[in-house]
């Protein structure tokens, strides 16, 4: 039916794969519980972790799209992440804007404002890419704490913002965020698969592999670079108007400079271009410190520690990110197979084509 | 008809003189051999025709557009497509996937419709696949269809690139030393390849040192010399032509 490349499965082989994965999203739906059972004392604070780690994997996922898909570096996410968390603040206590309501305009915003600064750096090449975003997560931190345009509360913040709710319920405790946060999470990679996996995101792949030989097949390389950018600093901002409403007080020192440089983290550890890999990534980066709360500032010494000798042994990441899976249709796959089997090569048509690679 | 003409076209590279004011014309479904010592700028003049370098000056008209100055993908939607002499394939990315770059550019499904997996997203992309296989199978690579495209063969690596620029549906194919590497029996393959090609009604046009080569597969032949287009004609007055054999033939290139 599907001839598209790999359907929903984000986990390793076939049918065995799906259904662990099935079987682990499960057992995540019911972990509040599992965790009220364990400690009604101590749920919430870990629940407020994953809620944490689940924004950071929303921020994660949209940069992947930028690093890992568009392979441009750019370290100034937090901006973006900013610009969507502010939209929300200024509009929901401003000018009473219901937080939802909010949540298109802060994609937007960020959008509109990483296409406007794109525009020109676009072309840039790695390094040169990265000193300019750094300094676009630089003049946005500046410009809020300068209380741009009397609107941002400059470098107290702001605060008063209310909490999200669907149909009269509104969401107070961790575990109404962890449902809610978590299902972005879901959806998010489902809508970032689907990019992954067609012609936009074909585009991507293209240009990351040699820029020069994509604009040479077609591909208008400036553009797609630029919706990448673009789709991910929006997605970046709707993550903000998650934040805002989750943390009802936001403030610039919440968008600094080292926190792009997390975000650029989790997705390099992960895997670049590795969805599995970003998850993972956000965990080990954002949830596994709190295990180690016991041993205060030695633990981010070990974790850097962890970093360097993760980037020698295992450049591309924890969970590098695999091959595209493509079916073929009808008697085409007959004729060649349509499945992906494993790294045999595949049986060849009788006679015609040529031997196999040694 | 003259599908492609240049008109004076210059190219300069700092003091360099690349291409000095070269004027000529292909016509349509002829295959057109660029021959000619090496640095003569046969590659700039191509790299010029599909947009990977700008000309200084002159003009170049395709099919009644002039293309001086036009991106890259821009030429390649108008029906230009070539191959690099040094191999340019994505090597990483599987055999079909590379085929599928060349499809790019006549697929419609922008950024919505692929984030939404629309039905007309999916239908496209299984149109697209059989496309990109019937290429596979123009070239004879279908078999090796999810292969990473760097582990192929030397001699299946340039047809991969072959079926890459077939998949753009070119009306022109520009093809830079095709034969560059290859032992004699995957010349001779080369050779039925591109007399397929052209009876598919694309005009050929192509760089190639191997004289047993391209004095049977073209029907025309453009010879340069130090940015200079010194001589055109059939391969029988090329071969003829004294400047030429005093130039080129004569002369043992690499020597």
């Amino acid at each position: 039916m599907t001839a598209g490349p790999g359907n929903g499965n984000g986990g390793g082989g076939g049918i065995w794969g799906t259904c662990l994965t099935g079987v682990g999203v499960l057992a995540f739906a019911f972990l509040p519980s599992i965790l009220f059972s364990l400690s009604r004392n101590s749920a919430p604070y870990w629940l407020d972790v994953l809620n944490t780690v689940g924004l950071y994997t929303i921020l994660a996922l949209s940069l992947n799209v930028i690093l890992g898909h568009a392979g441009m570096f750019h370290m100034g996410h937090a901006a973006f992440f900013a610009i969507g968390a502010y939209a929300t603040a200024i509009l929901n206590t401003s000018f009473g804007w219901s937080i939802m309501a909010t949540m298109p305009v802060a994609a937007l915003a960020a959008g509109l404002v990483a296409a406007v600064v794109a525009w020109p750096i676009i072309h840039l090449r790695g390094d040169y890419l990265l000193i300019v975003t750094i300094g676009i997560v630089e003049i946005v931190r500046i410009a809020i704490t300068n209380d741009i345009f009397g609107l941002t509360g400059g470098s107290n913040g702001m605060y008063g913002i209310s909490r999200p709710s669907f149909f009269g319920f509104t969401l107070i405790k961790p575990e109404h965020f962890f449902y809610f946060i978590w299902l972005t999470v879901g959806l998010t990679v489902l809508l970032f698969h689907w990019l992954e996996n067609s012609r936009f995101g074909r585009a991507l792949k293209f240009i990351k592999e040699d820029t020069v030989a994509a604009e040479s097949m077609g591909v208008n390389t400036t553009r797609y670079k630029l919706m990448a950018f673009v789709i991910g600093a929006a997605w970046a901002g709707l993550a903000g108007t998650i934040f805002a409403s989750r943390m009802k007080t936001i403030s610039p020192e919440s968008f600094t400079f080292s926190e792009s440089v997390l975000l650029f983290t989790i997705v390099i550890l992960g895997g670049k271009g590795s969805q599995r890999g970003v998850l993972l990534g956000s965990f080990l980066v954002m949830g596994l410190p709190e295990f180690f709360r016991g041993f205060q500032d030695k633990r981010i010494l070990v974790f850097g520690a962890a970093l360097v000798v993760m980037m020698i042994f295992r450049p591309q990441g924890l969970l590098p990110s695999k091959p595209s899976r493509y079916r073929l249709p009808g008697t085409l796959s007959e004729r060649y197979g349509g499945q992906e089997a494993g790294d045999k090569p595949p049986p060849l048509p009788g006679g015609d084509g040529p031997g196999p690679v040694a | 008809m003259r599908i492609l003409s240049l008109n004076n076209v210059t190219k300069t590279f700092g003091g360099l003189v690349a291409v000095a004011g070269v004027s000529c014309g292909v016509d349509r479904g002829a295959v057109v051999g660029l021959i000619g010592p090496n640095g003569a700028g046969k590659t700039t003049v191509f790299n010029m025709i599909t947009g990977s370098t700008r000309p200084d000056d002159g003009h170049i008209f395709f099919a009644g557009h002039s293309i001086r100055g036009l991106r890259p993908h821009r030429i390649v939607a108008l029906g230009i497509a070539r191959t690099f002499q040094t191999i340019r394939l994505f090597p990483g990315l599987s055999v079909l996937e590379n085929v599928l770059s060349g499809c790019h550019c006549r697929m419609r499904s922008g950024l919505v419709s692929s984030l939404l997996r629309l039905p007309g997203q999916r239908r496209e992309e299984r149109l697209v696949i059989e496309r990109a296989m019937a290429e596979l199978e123009f070239v004879g690579l279908a078999g090796l269809w999810r292969s990473t495209a760097g582990s192929l063969a030397y001699g299946d690596q340039r047809r991969l690139e072959i079926a890459r620029a077939l998949a753009t549906e070119p009306r022109l194919l520009i093809l830079d030393e095709p034969a560059g590497g290859m032992n004699e029996q995957e010349t001779q393959e080369l050779a039925a390849l591109v007399g397929s090609i052209r009876d598919r009604d694309v005009t050929i046009m192509l760089i190639e040192h191997d004289m047993g080569f391209v004095m049977p597969v073209c029907d025309q032949l453009l010879v340069m010399e130090n940015g200079i287009l010194i001589a055109q004609g059939t391969p029988q007055e090329i071969q003829n032509n004294p400047k030429v054999v005093e130039a080129y033939l004569g002369l043992d290139e690499d020597a």
